[in-house]
C-alpha cells in the first residue's frame, strides 16, 4: 500500500463520455472519468478490457470515435501524438536497437533548446536517477530486460512530461526483479511528481503502486476507488473476482432497515449489513454475499471469540509457508469456503478432514446484487 | 557395411552430420563455382596461342604489350600484337561506362524498390502481404531475354512511348534519344533487378518493431523525422543487400546491352564475350574478367566500410 498521503490535486486528465469503434467492435464503451495531477493511477482489467486502447488514446496513438479527452485542461483532439505532454513506456520498452543507451535516452532532445554540454548533462542525470550510472556507451541491444526497461524509463521521464504513461511495463520481467522495480517505479514517482498512468492486468501490482484503480471490463469502468475501498468495498461480483479471492455465498434481502439490511446468508444465517457494505445498492430479493478468505478465521482447541462461529470439515490444505489456505466446507453450504490464516508459532497446519470451527463477522461480508 | 550402418555412424557424431549435409551443395559449389573461377585465374596468366593456349607465364595480359604466339620448332614466334587490359584505353573507357551504369542501376533500383518495399511492409494488410510480394515476382514468369526485348519495343524507334507522343502530337518525329544508348540499359536493367532490391529491403522493414515508430513519435519526432531517425537506419541493412545484390551482377550483364545498349552502350561483359568468342583470345578475355571482378569486389568492400555501422548484429 502506498502511505503517501493523498493529495487531491487538480485534475490533469478528463475523459468525458469517450466512445471508441474498430469497425464494429466497441472497444470503449462511454468512459468518464478523470486523473488527479501527481497521481498513480491504475488502469486494471483482463486482456481486451480495453485498459491499453485507453492509454493509448491519453499518448495520442489511437483516435476516438466521439467524447473528449483532455490533458492539462486542452482538448487533444486535433494534437498529434509527438505534440502531446505525455511519454510512454511501452510494454516491449522500444528501445531503438540502433543506437547507444545514451543516444536512446537522449532522443528527444533533439528538439528541445541547449547546448550539446547542457543535453549531455541531462542524459547522465536521467541515467543516474534511474540506477543506469555509467551504461551511457553501451549498445542498447546488450541490455538486460531490466535494464531496458530503465532507460525506457530515462528516455521517457527526460523530457519531463506533464504525464507518465505505462503500459504493463513490469510483465516481461520476472517476479523478483517485478517486485523490486514496483517499490522503485513508486518511489520515483515521489521524486519526480509527474502524473502516471499504468496499465495493468495484475491486480497486486495495481494495489501495490497504485493512489487510484479504475477496473475496467468490456470498454467500461467497472468501479474507481482507491487500493483499499476496491479491496474491502467492490461494488460488483466482477470487480470483487478480479481483485484477489472472494467467496460468494447465495442470499436473500429479507428487509432495508435504517442502518442497511437485513440479509438471509446460506447457512450462516440472518446477518445485519450496514449501507457501507453494499456499495453496489442492492434492491430487495435475491442477492448474494461475498467475503475474503482473511475475514475468516480458525479458532484452535480452547480459543474462544465474540464473532459468529460456524463448523465445517478440511477439504484442502494450500501451504504457501508465510500462510495456509484452506477450503472448509462449512455446514449447511454446499460449497467449501476459502480462508487464509498466518502461519504463527502456536498454530500448526491442519489436515485434510479435520473438523474446526470457524470464526466470521457479518461486518466483513460485502453485499452484492 | 550396410547403408544404415553407415548412416548410423553419421548420426553419431554431430560434425560428421553437418558435414553430410552440407557436402552435395559444397560439391556442386566447387565443381561448377570454384573450379571455372581458378581456370579463369590461371588462363589470365598464360599466353595466347594460334587456336591453342601455351602453358607460358606471362603478366601481359594484365599490363602491357603482349602477342599472340606460334610454336615453330620448339621456338615461339610472334604472330600478332595486342594491348593488356590496363594498358588498353578501350577497356579502362567500356570498364568505367560499366561502373558508371551499374552505379546508376543500382541507385535506380534502390531508390523506386524502397518506396514499394516500405508500401508492402507498412501499409498492406498483413494477409494480403504475400500475395503483394506474389504479384511483385509476377514480371520473373517470362524469360529475362523477353523482357529486355519488350522494353525495345516499348523504347523504339516505333515503339510504345514514341507513338503515344506522336499520336498525341507532342513531337513531331519519333525521338532517337530513348533507345541504343546507356540511359536505355540503365532503364531496362532498373526493371529486371527490382525484385532483388525489394525483397531484401521488406524483409529488413518487416523486422522493425512497431513500437519503436511510435516511440519515436512519443519522443516528439513528426512521422518524417522518426523516417529518417528510427526507420531509415534500420532498414538499412536490407538496402545495402538490395545495393549488393543489384550492382553486382549488372556489372556483369551483356544481353540488356547488347539488344538496347546500341555501340555507345556495350558494357565489358561485351568486351569480355568479344575476346572469347570472337577474337579467340582467352587469356586477355580472362584477364579482362579478373580485372573486372577486382573492381566490383573493391567498390562492394568499399561501399560496405562506409556502411558498416549499420550492419553491426547484435552481438556485437
Amino acid at each position: 500500500m502506498t502511505e503517501k498521503p493523498t493529495m487531491p490535486g487538480p485534475t490533469m486528465i478528463e475523459f468525458r463520455d469517450v466512445q471508441k469503434y474498430y469497425g464494429d467492435y466497441h472497444a470503449l464503451r462511454g468512459i468518464t472519468a478523470e486523473i488527479r495531477a501527481g497521481e498513480f493511477f491504475s488502469l486494471l482489467g483482463p486482456s481486451g478490457c480495453g485498459k491499453t486502447t485507453l492509454l493509448r488514446t491519453i499518448a495520442g496513438f489511437e483516435s476516438i470515435s466521439s467524447g473528449v479527452v483532455l490533458i492539462d485542461g486542452k482538448d487533444m483532439a486535433q494534437v498529434p501524438a509527438n505534440q502531446r505532454p505525455t511519454n510512454m513506456v511501452f510494454q516491449s520498452y522500444a528501445i531503438f536497437p540502433h543506437l547507444t543507451v545514451a543516444e536512446n535516452v537522449g532522443f528527444g532532445l533533439r528538439r528541445e533548446a541547449g547546448s550539446r554540454e547542457d543535453k549531455a548533462r541531462r542524459v547522465t542525470e536521467a541515467l543516474e536517477m534511474v540506477g543506469l550510472k555509467g551504461y551511457g556507451a553501451r549498445a542498447a541491444h546488450a541490455l538486460s530486460g531490466g535494464q531496458r526497461q530503465r532507460v525506457a524509463l530515462a528516455r521517457a521521464l527526460i523530457l519531463k512530461p506533464k504525464v507518465l504513461l505505462l503500459d504493463e511495463p513490469l510483465s516481461a520481467l520476472d517476479k523478483k526483479m517485478r517486485e523490486n522495480m514496483q517499490v522503485e517505479l513508486i518511489k520515483l514517482q515521489r521524486q519526480v511528481g509527474i502524473t502516471f498512468i499504468l496499465v495493468t492486468h495484475d491486480q497486486e501490482e495495481a494495489l501495490v503502486m497504485s493512489d487510484r484503480i479504475a477496473v475496467m471490463f468490456e470498454g467500461q469502468i467497472a468501479q474507481l476507488d482507491d487500493p483499499e475501498t476496491l479491496y474491502r468495498r467492490p461494488k460488483t461480483r466482477q470487480v470483487a473476482d478480479f481483485i484477489g479471492t472472494m467467496n460468494f455465498l447465495p442470499a436473500e434481502v429479507a428487509a432495508q432497515t435504517n442502518e442497511g439490511y437485513s440479509v438471509d446468508v446460506a447457512g450462516l444465517g440472518r446477518c445485519e449489513i450496514t449501507e457501507a457494505q453494499a456499495p453496489g445498492a442492492p434492491t430487495g430479493g435475491p442477492a448474494s454475499v461475498g467475503f475474503r478468505p482473511e475475514t475468516l478465521t480458525i479458532l484452535y482447541e480452547g480459543q474462544t471469540t465474540s464473532d459468529r462461529v460456524s463448523e465445517g470439515t478440511v477439504e484442502e490444505v494450500v501451504y504457501y509457508g508465510d500462510m495456509t489456505y484452506y477450503d472448509v466446507k462449512l455446514d449447511g453450504i454446499d460449497t467449501p469456503v476459502r480462508l487464509s490464516m498466518r502461519n504463527l508459532p502456536g498454530r500448526p497446519v491442519l489436515d485434510i478432514r479435520t473438523r474446526t470451527r470457524v470464526s466470521w463477522s457479518p461486518g466483513a461480508l460485502v453485499l452484492f446484487r | 557395411m550396410s547403408i544404415g550402418g553407415l548412416f548410423s555412424r553419421i548420426g553419431r557424431s554431430e560434425a560428421a552430420s553437418g558435414l553430410a549435409m552440407i557436402s552435395p551443395p559444397a560439391i556442386y559449389a566447387i565443381l561448377l563455382l570454384a573450379a571455372p573461377l581458378v581456370t579463369i585465374l590461371l588462363y589470365s596468366f598464360l599466353t595466347d596461342g594460334y587456336l591453342e593456349i601455351i602453358r607460358q607465364f606471362t603478366l601481359c595480359n594484365y599490363f602491357g604489350p603482349c602477342g599472340t604466339y606460334k610454336m615453330v620448332e620448339g621456338e615461339l614466334v610472334q604472330q600478332a600484337q595486342f594491348k593488356g587490359a590496363w594498358s588498353d584505353p578501350l577497356f579502362l573507357t567500356v570498364m568505367l561506362r560499366s561502373l558508371y551504369v551499374s552505379l546508376g542501376v543500382t541507385i535506380a533500383t534502390v531508390f523506386l524498390s524502397f518506396p514499394v518495399a516500405y508500401f508492402v511492409s507498412f501499409h498492406v494488410e498483413p494477409s494480403k502481404k504475400s500475395l503483394w510480394l506474389f504479384l511483385i515476382t509476377i514480371p520473373f514468369w517470362t524469360s529475362y531475354l523477353i523482357r529486355v526485348f519488350l522494353w525495345k519495343v516499348i523504347l523504339g524507334y516505333n515503339g510504345v512511348i514514341n507513338s503515344a507522343l506522336l499520336g498525341l502530337g507532342i513531337i513531331d518525329e519519333p525521338l532517337q534519344v530513348i533507345n541504343y544508348n546507356v540511359g536505355a540499359v540503365i532503364v531496362t536493367l532498373a526493371h529486371a533487378y527490382a525484385p532483388f532490391a525489394i525483397l531484401p529491403i521488406f524483409v529488413a522493414l518487416e523486422k522493425i518493431d512497431r513500437s519503436l515508430l511510435e516511440a519515436g513519435q512519443d519522443l516528439g519526432e513528426s512521422s518524417f523525422t522518426t523516417f529518417l531517425r528510427v526507420t531509415l537506419p534500420l532498414a538499412m541493412p536490407g538496402v545495402v543487400a538490395a545495393v549488393l545484390i543489384v550492382f553486382i551482377p549488372t556489372i556483369g550483364d551483356f544481353v540488356t546491352p547488347q539488344l538496347v545498349g546500341g555501340p555507345e552502350g556495350r558494357l565489358v561483359a561485351n568486351l569480355i564475350q568479344l575476346q572469347y568468342l570472337k577474337l579467340d583470345n582467352y587469356p586477355l578475355g580472362s584477364a579482362m574478367a579478373v580485372s573486372a571482378m577486382a573492381v566490383v569486389t573493391a567498390v562492394s568492400l568499399c561501399f560496405l566500410f562506409l556502411n558498416r555501422r549499420f550492419l553491426r548484429g547484435p552481438q556485437s
